[in-house]
């Protein structure tokens, strides 16, 4: 029975494949050769550390590997989290799960169809992120083939097994607690970590790795340097299996090597075997609907007491309210607000962090922040304003054949998303500039830019969301891994840049003027300056939206 | 009323509907019948603004649905097959929502809402949000939300798929209730029992056009069969609607 499980997915693949027209494989192609690039640029990164690191006297030759254990475990971390919530939505939401629950299969075989899907999900990304990693590794510390070989080769079964931990997490929390509620306690809890790690990572400063001054004791430096990471965890059986096997003690590395592998197996065969009671219990208790407990009735909304008092109109009102609910009940929503904040304490504690000393230094980096603060804010709307109209979904029919215009739909889509974002903008903006001490100038240019940029992403962000809506999709990465996402994203970044190209002229002379005294702008480059400016926003405004509802209004369901 | 003239829609190749021409009177119940594929939900989502035709045209009391949709939609109820709502929001928040959305004014709301949920048993499940619904119960939802705002067209695409032996009563009697009020009613359905006795008229549709057109009687006499079946009982629709489809089914093998 497995091969036919096996074969449905290759047909689907295969389908897809042959049935792609010419522009999706551009666009697939444009996605591999991005994905490539920006591994590419990671591999370079990573060399530049770790060959710093290797570089340093007498600790050199400890630091990588301390460094490699350290992202080795934290990365078996984010798998096992990212294998716990691919695993509450695959192994117990997914579309085809009441028709092979339906059919003559095994729990078991059910089971480890889904398994393998989870843990495929949920672990080539950072797989694929570790692999410049340890192409790096290998040449600073200048290994032969083999260790390339062993490497890669071990990093399958260790990202297994990290997706294995979530996944037997998520079949005992479905066992014990099997409602649908437990899904979105696990989204928020599994979030929550994410943006735990994510903000100890920077927290802890790993830029003290190259100070030892920065450690009270320095035989505490050496000791620490010297001690595995956790020991007893799959990433030092990695981490110190590979160091073992460069160092030409192959002994350790079999007993490092065999334990992981055998602890996959292990793992996986006792998943499957206890599947056999655990997921029936967990799939059908998925399938209640959650209870919203006391019968409330009707709370009059904040919205239609405004649409009331004529401070809104009928429409809108009535979309913002419905929105506003969706919103505020969608956990998954509430995760990701978390994890804006956290971006921003981060964003803001590196910015505090940095070793600027001259005035003008920092007023540079307070208007080169400018395109840093918008690639924050065009992510923030790759997650909420660009996914808006897709996010109708199903239900789309209902407000396709009311008697609502699309156009007022966008504009409430477009309400609803420019407050928020218009925020984040202008607080990391000004807050930056606060801990920049920039000067007054650039203050107010940086604020103007990131303002009026936070409205034109919106504006983006709906438009093109509206030219290229998925109403069918299971989950909301679909929609922000999209082509649609992958333009939307490539415009944001292409405004910025022109933006900065633009600023440059009059940012030039500011500075110019503050070491000259005799340094006069030449006005006609200014006013070209102001006018490329105000032609760029109006593109960005006025053509994503014409596009979108256009598209939109031709959209057929 | 509802006037289709020349309505015809293709996929690239297919033609999904083929120069249709129909007019159903105000307080009508048209009955829209065909095997699957045959273009039924296509012309039904054409005629709610769905989709656009690719020639030909629909209009809804005068109003045509390309030109003046907003205004088509004001007056027009669709109750799809397949009931999608938001899965976030609350029964009665969801008629509230469509109330607001159509216009339907918030003292009318408050004093039909109650009624409607009562009528189709929802008053227990009124809080709950919609996600927890069964496919009967949303279907049911979607129906009372047709009830509130008092269309003048309604479209009605296999209503009564997943309701109960209860409510399928009920919303027999709504359709007619509704018809007997003044509303044009356009109804596909599968069920040949509840099209015979519901509609005024019978249309069928065959590869995207329409075979037949007219009243039970109408149609029974212009079958092979006559208006006996043969074996001592009248012709039924389902005769009927074997008798014209099937032929043509085996005939094009």
């Amino acid at each position: 029975m497995m091969p036919v499980l096996l074969k449905r997915r290759l047909q689907s693949s295969f389908n897809s494949f042959v049935s792609m027209q010419k522009w999706e494989f551009f666009v697939r192609m444009s996605f591999m050769a991005a994905g490539l690039a920006i591994l590419c640029g990671m591999y370079f990164w990573f060399y530049r550390v770790l060959n710093y690191l290797y570089g340093i006297s007498i600790i050199g030759q400890l630091l990588p590997w301390k460094l490699s254990s350290m992202a080795f475990l934290l990365m078996f971390s984010m798998v096992s989290i990212s294998g716990l919530i691919a695993a509450m939505t695959t192994l117990y939401y997914s579309y085809d799960l009441k028709f092979l629950f339906s059919s003559p299969l095994s729990v078991r075989r059910i089971f480890f169809d889904k398994t393998v899907e989870a843990s495929l999900y949920s672990s080539w990304t950072l797989a694929a992120v570790m692999v410049p990693y340890i192409f790096a590794l290998g040449r600073v510390i200048g290994a032969g083939l083999f260790f390339y070989i062993y490497f890669l080769a071990l990093l399958v079964p260790y990202v297994l097994l990290g997706a294995a931990f979530g996944i037997m997490l998520s079949l005992g929390l479905m066992y014990w607690f099997p409602t649908s509620r437990t899904r979105d306690i696990v989204w928020l809890l599994g979030s929550s970590a994410m943006i735990g790690a994510y903000m100890m990572l920077r927290f802890v400063q790993p830029e003290r790795l190259t100070r030892p001054d920065a450690l009270e004791v320095v035989s505490k430096y050496l000791q620490y340097l010297q001690a595995p990471t956790a020991k007893y965890l799959p990433s030092w059986w990695l981490v110190g299996g590979m160091q073992a096997f460069h160092y030409g003690r192959y002994g350790d590395f079999a007993l490092c090597a065999s334990g992981l592998v055998l602890s996959v197996f292990a793992l996986y065969g006792l998943l499957v075997y206890f599947s056999k009671w655990a997921y029936m219990k967990g799939f059908s208790g998925a399938q209640e609907g959650m209870r919203q407990g006391p019968n409330k009735g009707f709370v009059e909304p904040l919205e239609r007491k405004m649409i009331y008092t004529g401070m809104m109109e009928t429409v809108q009102g009535t979309l913002l309210w419905k929105d506003r609910k969706l919103f505020m009940r969608d956990v998954r929503y509430w995760s990701q607000g978390a994890l804006i904040l956290a971006i921003m304490a981060v964003y803001l504690f590196s910015i505090r962090q940095l070793p600027l000393d001259s005035g003008d230094l920092k007023s540079l980096i307070s208007f080169l922040n400018i395109s840093v603060a918008g690639f924050v804010v065009a992510s923030i709307g790759l997650r909420f304003t660009f996914p808006s109209i897709s996010l109708e979904g199903k239900s789309f029919w209902i407000l396709r054949s009311s008697p609502v215009s699309l156009r007022s739909v966008l504009k409430e889509k477009l309400v609803l998303w420019t407050l928020p974002s218009f925020l984040v903008g202008t607080v990391l903006v000004a807050w930056s500039n606060v801990l920049l001490g920039a000067d007054a100038f650039i203050s107010i240019l940086s604020l103007f830019t990131i303002a009026v940029a936070s409205i034109a992403f919106c504006f983006m962000g709906v438009g093109l969301g509206a030219v290229f809506p998925r109403f069918n999709v299971e989950n909301i990465h679909q929609i922000e891994s999209s082509a649609g996402g992958f333009i939307y994203m490539a415009a944001c970044i292409g405004y910025l840049a022109l933006v900065l190209v633009i600023e440059s002229y009059p940012v030039r002379y500011h500075f110019m003027g503050r070491f000259y005294s005799n340094a006069s702008p030449d006005w006609r480059l200014e006013s070209l300056c102001a006018l490329a400016y105000v032609a760029l926003n109006a593109v960005a405004i006025v053509l994503p939206w014409k596009l979108g509802l256009k598209t939109l209004e031709s959209c057929e369901i | 009323m509802i006037e289709i003239s020349g309505l015809t829609k293709r996929f690239g190749d297919l033609t999904a509907v083929d120069n249709l021409n129909l007019r159903v009177e105000k307080g009508e119940v048209l009955g829209f019948l065909g095997p699957n594929g045959a273009g039924k939900t296509t012309t039904v989502k054409i005629m709610s603004g769905l989709m656009y035709p690719t020639a030909g045209s629909v209009k809804l009391c005068g109003i045509d649905i390309v030109q003046n949709p907003v205004e088509a939609k004001r007056i027009t109820a669709l109750v799809p097959d397949e009931p999608f709502v938001y899965p976030k929001l609350s029964g009665v928040e969801f008629l509230h929502f469509t109330g607001d959305l159509y216009g339907v004014p918030a003292d009318e709301q408050e004093r039909r809402i109650p009624e409607l949920l009562e009528m189709f048993d929802l008053v227990p499940w009124q809080s709950e949000l919609l996600e927890s619904y069964s496919h009967g119960m949303r279907q049911k939802l979607v129906i009372a939300t047709m009830l509130l705002r008092k269309p003048k067209v309604v479209l009605l695409d296999e209503p009564m798929v997943g309701l109960d032996p209860k409510s399928a009563r009920m919303v027999k009697t709504i359709i007619r209730d509704l018809a007997a009020a003044g509303a044009t009613v356009f109804m596909c359905t599968h069920i040949l029992e509840i099209a015979e006795k519901l509609c005024d008229r019978i249309g069928i549709m065959y590869g995207g056009k329409m075979i037949e057109l007219g009243t039970m009687a109408t149609l029974r006499a212009k079958t092979s069969q006559g208006l006996d079946a043969g074996d001592g009982r009248r012709i039924s629709l389902e005769d009927v609607f074997l008798d014209l489809t099937s032929d043509r089914q085996f005939s094009s093998l």
